[in-house]
């Protein structure tokens, strides 16, 4: 058996019972793992109506058929499980070690189940798999929990929540390895809510690759391509993911202010440039990563890994903050404390809006960068104002009577990419089926670097095609489980040679792309059995009626709607968003035609 | 009613294989996909010279009034839109590399960009080479597996998310095929100057 290491280890934290089974094999080929493998197991698991943050939710981490074998930025897994931000099926991914030590211990997925009745963390070794208390550990912040429980990075790895986590804080992250975060949805909260504390994995297996000679022209030609693309060999490497805050903001798609404006003025101060100018230490990379995209940054205050972009653009733009220290120090209390950037950022951007309008009692106006720790500190431990934060935007805006001003689609927080600029990456957000994000398919490439080739980002006829082309491809790169910026340099082509030459099973491009098809069409129906409608595939208001007062995307809005037609005309789903029985018989999904 | 900045695309690269030798006066054609639609070149029409009322919209699965008037070739591009994840097609008759497709089974170029690009690129056969559905499938299937194929002694056939792309490995197989044959009038031994040369061939 190549890439699948062929068990499954199943943990129920209320009795206590730890069990392995065998990988379903079919079910590994038509779902190849990571976020398809753990969509296809969540249906089963958690049926509709459960609350998120019940016993009855379920965990499930993954890893994919090449993590762990040495292809480049093999080292990721994914968790999935119901979001108790969104109420959408959710899986997040995480770079650094743990996923590839995780494989290590011949597991391709473990489910946990239940809920402890006191805090304990997971340990998995070679000589078995133990439940242990974790009551020292509760209230501990994610870097003295990893440290206490001696993370080592080719040895031993830990992952585990921080206070947002064990508060139940929708936007709860479980993070890794220290510093690395699957952060989007709230899984922190669910861990939280299981009165789990952390998994610690050790391991000492390897996956088998069928092909070696061909796995090995794979790696030669992947490394050419990473190493001959600007954005992969320079970019990235010497600012980070930054990089794209100012090609953002030049083309007018930088959202500011809770999107009131598209363009931030102080974009210089934030800019991937500023960071490596003014804060840089030293670049940090995943395991078997050849990019290097990780900041190890340094204020007076804090040192350690980030931020992201997307942190950088959330405390910064979108908050109309122009101190990159103070958003290196909220990225770091982020981490430390276990929250989505994303969401945090976005949600006191939405506060402070609240609050100059008069509808929210609290000190936070925009620029206010003094107030980005204590928010968070106070979000954290559901105190003060942070009571009313800590469950994201939508929930605070809808309490204060304006939930349009929540810049969300099913709940969770946009990222940095304003659709009245990008109208494909407006279609894209809204018909995510984790809710707003851009990790689902980013039209970032098409629309704005020209990866493979610039399409017009005002265009909207034929737009869905490729959103539809890149949300599958998408599904396909987080079921491997690879970051998604090796597919700035690696075609999708790549990546079904190169599974083939590891599992010994022939997929083709259109194989792989097919395979993210069935895995979007999955989660569509996970949501259907929610009770998602039509309805839930939209924008904020803001995004559709409000038009960019100035710069180079001024009087635009989102086109959403027929884009929107045409989106569902192309998935082969009906008018109201359903996938038709045809459509879900040609992707061997059959089974699920009674909820469509 | 077709966008007009679709049309502007189709004359883009439509001017640019004429221009380049690509394709005689009426040879060739494009289309792209549009959901459960495609849009392709009208029969007869020249490439070079492309009008708006040259641009033929018709089903992906389901005829309709459209291929009344759509390019000969709508069969293989239909088939190259439902057996892979193409999203525009290129289909030119570039010469050095008909020519060398009537000796090959697959060309594996020599030189450092096909090589970096495209790898190999595989000699489909098929005796009623222009619209059959033989030769549709034939070249279906090869394109699940390439982006770029030759039909022999007819042309080629390249897929892509755009139609700029697809062109791209149309003009890079070109490009390589004419750098072979300038080696070969030179024939002189190679100096190799790549790594795992012969992996090229197992693509």
């Amino acid at each position: 058996m190549g890439g699948w290491m062929g068990k499954v280890l199943e943990i129920n934290l209320s009795s206590g019972e730890t069990k392995t089974s065998p990988l379903d094999m079919e079910m590994a080929r038509l779902f190849i793992g990571g976020r398809g493998l753990g969509a296809r197991l969540l249906w089963d698991e958690v049926g509709p109506g459960v609350d998120p943050l019940s016993p009855e939710n379920v965990l499930i981490f993954t890893n994919g058929a090449l993590t762990g074998t040495g292809y480049q930025t093999s080292n990721r897994f994914s968790v999935s499980t119901k979001s108790p931000l969104t109420g959408t099926v959710l899986d997040a991914n995480s770079g650094g070690y743990w996923g590839m030590q995780f494989k290590r211990t011949g597991y391709d997925a473990l489910i946990v189940r239940g809920k402890a009745v006191r805090p304990v963390y997971i340990e998995i070794k070679p000589d078995g798999v133990q439940i242990l208390d974790a009551s020292h550990l509760w209230g501990k912040r994610v870097r003295e929990t990893t440290s206490l429980l001696g993370q080592n990075n080719n040895k031993r790895n830990v992952l585990c929540i921080g206070p947002a986590g064990e508060n139940l804080s929708c936007m709860a992250a479980i993070m890794n390895d220290g510093q690395r975060s699957a952060a989007r949805g709230g899984p922190g909260a669910v861990m939280g809510s299981k009165n789990l504390k952390a998994i610690v994995v050790e391991g000492n297996e390897r996956p088998e690759i069928i092909d070696q000679e061909m796995f090995k022209f794979m790696l030669y030609e992947a490394r050419k391509l990473l190493k001959a693309s600007p954005l992969t060999s320079q970019a990235l490497p010497e600012f980070g993911t930054s990089v794209m805050l100012h090609i953002v903001n030049t083309i007018g798609a930088l959202p500011t202010r809770n999107h009131r404006q598209s363009q931030f003025e102080h974009a210089e101060d934030i800019s991937g440039e500023a960071l490596t100018e003014k804060f840089l230490v030293k670049n940090d990379h995943c395991w078997a990563c050849p990019i290097g995209c990780t900041r190890i940054t340094k204020t007076d205050k804090v040192e350690g890994e980030g931020p992201e972009f997307e942190t950088t653009w959330a405390f910064g733009a979108q908050c109309g903050i122009n101190d990159l220290a103070a958003i290196i120090e909220a990225n770091a209390l982020c981490n430390d404390l276990g929250f989505d950037t994303i969401s945090a950022g976005s949600t006191i951007a939405c506060a402070m809006e609240l609050s100059e309008l008069g509808l929210l009692d609290s000190d936070l106006r925009f620029g206010r960068a003094d107030l980005l720790a204590p928010t968070l500190e106070a979000m954290a431990q559901r105190q003060d104002i942070g009571a009313e934060l800590a469950d994201g935007s939508l929930r605070l805006a809808s309490r204060c009577g304006r939930p349009e001003l929540s810049m969300n689609v099913k709940g969770m927080e946009l990222p940095a990419y304003d659709p009245r600029g990008m109208q494909g990456q407006g279609l894209l957000y809204a018909t995510s089926n984790r809710g707003g994000c851009h990790m689902r398919g980013n039209m970032l490439g098409l629309e704005v670097l020209g990866l493979p080739k610039l399409i017009d980002r005002f265009q909207v006829q034929g737009k869905s095609v490729f959103v539809i082309l890149h949300q599958n491809a998408s599904a396909a790169i987080d079921s491997l489980v690879l970051c998604k910026f090796t597919n700035m340099g690696v075609g999708d082509e790549y990546f079904a040679r190169t599974l083939s030459a590891v599992t010994g099973i022939k997929y083709a491009t259109g194989d792989l792309i097919r395979t993210g098809e069935r895995i979007y069409n999955l989660e569509r129906l996970y949501n259907l059995r929610e009770g998602f409608t039509r309805a839930d595939d939209t924008l904020p208001k803001r995004l559709l009626e409000e038009p960019v007062v100035d710069g180079p995307s001024k009087g635009w809005v989102s086109q959403l709607e027929p884009m929107l037609k045409e989106y569902y005309r192309t998935r082969g789903w009906d008018e109201s968003g359903v996938p038709k029985p045809a459509k879900l018989k040609g992707l061997s999904l059959a089974d699920m035609t009674e909820v469509a | 009613m077709i966008d007009e900045r679709i049309y502007q695309q189709f004359c883009e690269i439509g001017r640019d294989l004429y221009e380049g030798g690509m394709i005689s006066s009426h040879g060739g054609n494009l289309s792209i996909r549009l959901g459960d639609r495609v849009i392709i070149k009208r029969r007869g029409a020249q490439l070079g010279r492309l009008k708006m009322h040259d641009l033929i919209e018709t089903g992906l699965e389901k005829n309709d009034s459209g291929v009344a008037l759509a390019s000969t070739e709508l069969v293989v591009h239909r088939a190259i839109y439902m057996n892979t994840p193409a999203l525009a097609v290129v289909h030119c008759h570039p010469r050095t590399a008909i020519a060398f497709s009537l000796s090959r089974d697959e060309l594996v170029p020599i030189d450092n960009e096909a090589s970096y690009l495209l790898k190999k690129i595989p000699v489909v056969t098929e005796e009623f080479a222009s619209g059959s559905p033989e030769m549709a499938r034939k070249v279906a299937e090869a394109l699940a597996q390439y982006k770029i194929i030759m039909l022999r002694g007819h042309g080629s056939f390249a897929i892509g998310q755009t139609l700029d792309e697809a062109f791209h490995w149309s003009s890079t197989l070109e490009e390589s095929c004419q750098i072979e044959l300038a080696a070969k009038i030179i024939n002189e031994p190679f100096i190799e100057y790549r790594g795992m040369t012969k992996d090229y061939s197992k693509w």
